[in-house]
């Protein structure tokens, strides 16, 4: 991970789409003032580079998954790479990270209800190869949540549809 | 009047159209009226109809969401926290306050709180487990899980 070269252009410009991802170029240029070329070229370029992504947010309340839980996992130290992959590919799941510490792998999910909830945790995870034990924590109260920060990957279209 | 306008679109309210147009944008949030139109065989106005409903609604919003690398962020980490001696929602409050403090949940579970840190690089880990978050009276301790990869981590919900 590097920091990637980022000018006062392109933070502005990622200022504006953060705001609103649906506004059109020509206004964007004419707020920036340049032309609607650059801000066509620069949005492309932060898109390839994997900087920037334009996505959809639901409201907390309307998006039937609410809940956030905690799944911390210990797993084969071999194995991990693809156990990680493997649990980033289960929709419910939205975070995983593997991590130096008590545990290799952290995973979050937001799900319905405790019985889907229950379906991650021993249907899918504990059923992997590899995976040695795992301890779960529920969030009662969410204090702060940034959604705007993310990983961006090609896995991104698996929660799609 | 409050509780009916606060009401007046629930999830039901959200028909198979209003999800067919959300999933695409999840995919592309830049996806053109006239694209979504017709990939869904309906017209621009209906589909600029309908996003108007949602964002007036305040159900959904399309934005730029980011990537750490593009912040700088180099550093991740999952950080456990327990409480003693002060309420675990002041104590929540308090850590939230650091911007370099991605989320705060409060837990039930072997930690109280659970915060999701980014930073710049490793250098500063030290300083900003002990001397900020440790700083913050009721913080009592910490588990640090420190990110070395990061296989997924997109949500797409927000409180509106």
């Amino acid at each position: 991970m590097k920091r990637p070269d980022l000018d006062d252009l392109d933070r502005q410009l990622i200022a504006i789409l953060a705001q609103d991802a649906r506004v059109s170029n020509r206004k964007i240029a004419v707020d920036l003032g340049v032309n609607e070329g650059t801000v066509r070229g620069r949005i492309k370029r932060l898109q390839q580079d994997g900087l920037i992504a334009f996505t959809a947010l639901t409201g907390l309340k309307l998006d039937k998954a609410t809940n956030i839980a905690f799944i911390a996992i210990q797993a084969d130290v071999a194995q991990v790479r693809q156990i990680a992959r493997d649990i980033a590919h289960i929709p419910m799941v939205k975070s995983v990270m593997i991590t130096l510490g008590p545990f290799n792998i952290m995973a979050t999910c937001l799900y319905d209800d405790l019985d889907s909830f229950h379906g991650v945790t021993s249907g899918h995870i504990l059923a992997l190869t590899g995976v040695y034990h795992i301890e779960t924590s529920l969030a009662v109260r969410t204090v702060k949540f940034s959604n705007r920060v993310v990983r961006i990957t090609d896995t991104r279209t698996d929660g799609v549809g | 009047m409050q509780i009916r306008s606060g009401r007046s679109l629930t999830p039901s309210s959200l028909d198979a159209l209003d999800n067919s147009i959300i999933d695409i944008l999840r995919t592309n949030g830049r996806t053109t009226n006239q694209d979504i139109a017709k990939q869904l065989s309906i017209t621009a106005a209906t589909v600029s109809a309908r996003l108007q409903k949602m964002e007036d609604a305040r159900a959904m919003r399309v934005v730029a969401v980011t990537d750490f690398a593009a912040l700088g962020y180099n550093v991740i980490i999952a950080v456990g926290v327990k409480v003693q001696a002060r309420s675990v929602q002041a104590v929540g409050h308090d850590l939230a306050k650091f911007p370099e403090v991605l989320s705060v949940n409060i837990m039930n579970g072997r930690h109280d709180i659970e915060l999701l840190v980014a930073l710049h690089d490793f250098s500063e880990v030290q300083q900003f487990l002990y001397d900020h978050i440790g700083s913050i009276a009721g913080v009592a301790q910490i588990d640090a899980g420190i990110a070395v990869d990061i296989a997924k981590y997109e949500f797409n919900v927000a409180p509106l």
